[in-house]
């Protein structure tokens, strides 16, 4: 199994398959598009799996050796697990249900007794593998939080099930009283499915952020001593190791560059979102990409010790010192569990100085009515209503509390590259005449140029490009601009000096994006060069705004390109130059203030300021850094779900009070009735089953909710 | 009422032979990718896999 980068379409997908099928030793290959997993069979003594990448790699697609496969592997097997499970409990409780259903509605003596009899044992014959099997999960969790002397939400589970299983089977046997098999099987029911709902969930976003399997290459080409290459575990990587870097590779660690010049793109550590040219003997850093070409480079340091060993470090330290609101939670629960057992035994306490015959009745249905399914509900069913709701537009929850904390932050700290802006894209923003030449021949002379160069800025030029004009003595002025000759004219593009120069004019420059072209006879026009915004920012912003959350950028880009962003979205507070650490002190000092801060942001520089950030946000397709430390997990470039995502939080925290105040009255108005033994241990599962549904309603709206209330 | 006796053991077995082919479903993995059997029109040659 293999992660593919670039799968997006069914069509996709089949090439793939066509690609792989090719290779000799190749059995069943399925794609999965919507995990861009590539799953295949194949006999290892008739061909590799490097032959497999390949081919992958020749039918167009990024192919990525799986890192997180065991992990994978063991996510299909709980999933399989717990559908086995819920689907015995549903099938078990149906026909439960409709065997005692006979016994609940006949008439007192309106049946044999015989027959209601045999339906009692075929209901235990049918509830004992369900208890067993689909049971077991809360047995196993009761058993330990009791060995870590907590009481979870397990206990009283497991409690209520075999005290009312023993009950249904004591009561079968010797032929009268109650029992509640059809109670336990749809308790069961209701309860696993709730959890697997979250658990699908949870899956989904963690084998998303596998984040070894991303940011660094596994593999790297050592240059030997004899010039030959050797590929290498990057962990095997040491100081003094010579290594050839693709074009477009990652340079894994620390280096210095070897020979020749690179154009490298530092964009993932620092922000910087043009890509910069590098000499021989200057450093790079490691987690930058090689964009100009193949070159070769001297390790400074192993892995360990390189600047993207060290965010990542910086950001664990951060991670950990995350407040916990979940162990509250946890412990509130334990005092209601803990609340429940002692009113449980205080119940048959009580009966038994006035009528030990109904102490058993009046405590089972004391624990089964206020058994805290409604309240134990209550924050599971809306929390998965409302996930499922973000995740189908793209937006994956990978934190069980992070809605609960973005339903009160008032802050946005959004990243600019990469976030508000598509990372590294540039374009012809603007364009000034400034001879009297038309637009389609400075286009073209422009193009003619900048054609061989492999500058990033070139290739917005390429389609402009007319063939016929021919270019002589053309020549890159390294850091400047190109030179060349063009049917007897000497022209000129690139920063403002170096063509003014040629062209003899001597007005001070407007701006500092710009690229000019020119020719001995005067300058001939202007190119603004500026980045793309995402389409969707500014509706973005607007909607965060409107729903009271201020909006703040924080990038590690140039002052300029910075400013360009905070006039276009009309944002009052922009930081650039912002370093990792920087963008994580900005996030505390935030804080310092009272402020609740959602992160959002792609790059491993942002890493840090993501895990300070009381809620953090992280592109789908930005590093892996990122994402292994965010909250939430944006999948499309849909950037305007993170305001629909902050709107449905607050719903969902309104929907989960709202629960939790109606199994607060229900369970107050039913313990007192249960524990005088008015309320039948029948009528209590009724009861409790009643309460979960209103409680599984009232959360449904929020999937059900309309888009844009 | 007595041919309960004989009809309840037979639903017992379509149960069994229910919860069977449930898990006979699951493990092999015919609820893993729902998405791709829909997907499958758009080849010319029938779904994948």
């Amino acid at each position: 199994m293999f992660a593919a980068e670039g799968i997006r379409c069914a069509s996709c997908s089949r090439s793939i398959e066509r690609a792989l099928g090719a290779v000799p030793g190749v059995g069943r290959v399925s794609v999965n598009v919507a995990t861009s997993r590539v799953c295949v069979e194949w006999d290892p003594a008739k061909s590799s799996l490097e032959a497999m990448l390949r081919a992958v790699a020749d039918a167009g697609f990024k192919p990525l050796p799986f890192a997180g496969e065991a992990a994978e592997t063991a996510f299909a097997r709980e999933r399989r697990t717990a559908l086995k499970r819920i689907g015995l409990a549903g099938i078990g409780m149906m026909q439960v249900m409709m065997y005692v259903f006979g016994v609940y509605v006949a008439a007192p003596d309106g049946m044999d007794p015989a027959i209601a009899a045999y339906l009692k044992y075929v209901g235990m014959a049918i509830t004992a593998p369900v208890l067993v099997y689909s049971g077991m999960p809360f047995f196993v969790g009761a058993w330990n939080d009791l060995r870590r002397r907590t009481l979870g939400m397990d206990v009283p589970v497991a409690l209520a099930l075999s005290l009312a299983f023993a009950a249904s089977v004591f009561n079968t046997v010797r032929g009268k009283g109650q029992t509640y098999f059809d109670s336990v099987t749809m308790f069961i029911f209701f309860l696993s499915a709730g959890r697997y709902v979250e658990m699908v969930v949870r899956q989904r976003s963690l084998s998303l952020s596998d984040a070894v399997g991303r940011s660094l290459p596994a593999q790297v080409a050592r240059v030997r001593a004899d010039g030959t290459t050797e590929r290498i575990p990057v962990r095997a990587v040491v100081a003094g190791d010579t290594l050839q870097i693709p074009k477009g590779g990652v340079i894994p660690v620390d280096c210095t560059l070897a020979a020749g010049t690179a154009l490298v793109d530092e964009a993932l550590v620092t922000g910087e979102s043009r890509a910069e040219r590098r000499g021989v003997g200057e450093s790079l850093l490691g987690g930058s990409l090689s964009v100009g070409g193949a070159i070769r480079v001297i390790a400074q340091r192993d892995v360990a010790g390189s600047t993207l060993a060290s965010v990542v470090a910086l950001l664990e330290r951060a991670q950990g010192s995350r407040p916990q609101i979940a162990r509250a939670a946890d412990r509130v629960a334990n005092w209601f569990v803990a609340a429940t057992l002692l009113v449980a035994v205080a119940v048959v306490t009580a009966w038994m100085f006035h009528d030990p015959s109904r102490a058993f009745p009046a405590a089972l249905a004391v624990l089964v009515v206020t058994c805290p399914c409604a309240l134990s509900l209550a924050t599971p069913v809306a929390v998965a209503a409302a996930s499922t709701r973000l995740a189908r537009r793209g937006l994956l929850i990978t934190r069980a509390d992070a809605l609960e904390r973005l339903a009160s932050i008032d802050t946005v700290v959004l990243d600019k590259t990469g976030t508000l802006t598509a990372a590294g894209r540039l374009s012809i923003t603007g364009m000034t005449m400034l001879g009297a030449l038309d637009k389609k021949t400075v286009l073209g002379t422009a193009a003619a140029l900048e054609r061989s160069s492999s500058h990033p800025v070139a290739a917005l030029f390429t389609r402009y490009d007319e063939p016929d004009i021919a270019v002589t003595d053309l020549q890159d002025v390294d850091g400047r601009g190109i030179e060349a000759r063009i049917g007897g004219t000497r022209w000129r593009i690139g920063r403002h000096d170096f063509v003014a120069e040629l062209a003899a004019d001597t007005a001070a420059p407007p701006g500092d994006l710009g690229i000019y072209l020119g020719s001995e006879h005067g300058l001939a026009a202007l190119f603004e060069i500026g980045e793309i915004m995402h389409p969707e920012a500014f509706a973005a912003i607007e909607r965060l705004r409107a729903l009271g959350v201020e909006p703040i950028i924080a990038s590690g880009d140039r002052d300029e390109a910075v400013d360009a962003a905070r006039t276009a979205l009309q944002v009052e507070h922009a930081s650039a130059r912002l370093e990792p650490a920087g963008k994580m002190a900005l996030v505390r000092e935030l804080q310092a203030r009272g402020r609740r801060v959602l992160a959002i942001g792609d790059g491993v520089n942002d890493g840090p300021a993501l895990a300070a950030a009381d809620v953090s946000c992280a592109m789908g397709d930005g590093s892996a850094i990122a994402q292994a430390a965010s909250d939430l997990l944006l999948l499309n470039d849909g950037l305007s779900v993170v305001g629909e995502a902050v709107a449905t939080s607050r719903r969902m925290m309104q929907v989960i009070r709202q629960n939790l105040y109606w199994s607060l009255v229900y369970n107050l108005a039913a313990v007192p009735l249960a524990a005088l033994d008015l309320v039948p241990p029948w009528l209590a599962a009724i009861g409790m089953s009643a309460s979960s549904l209103v409680v599984v309603l009232n959360a449904r709206r929020l999937a059900a909710a309309k888009a844009d209330e | 009422m007595n041919i309960l006796f004989v009809l309840i053991p037979l639903s017992l077995v379509l149960l069994g032979v229910s919860v069977w082919s449930l898990f006979w479903a699951v493990d092999t993995g015919q609820f893993e990718n729902l998405d791709e059997a829909a997907r499958g029109y758009e080849n010319e040659d029938g779904p994948s896999a």
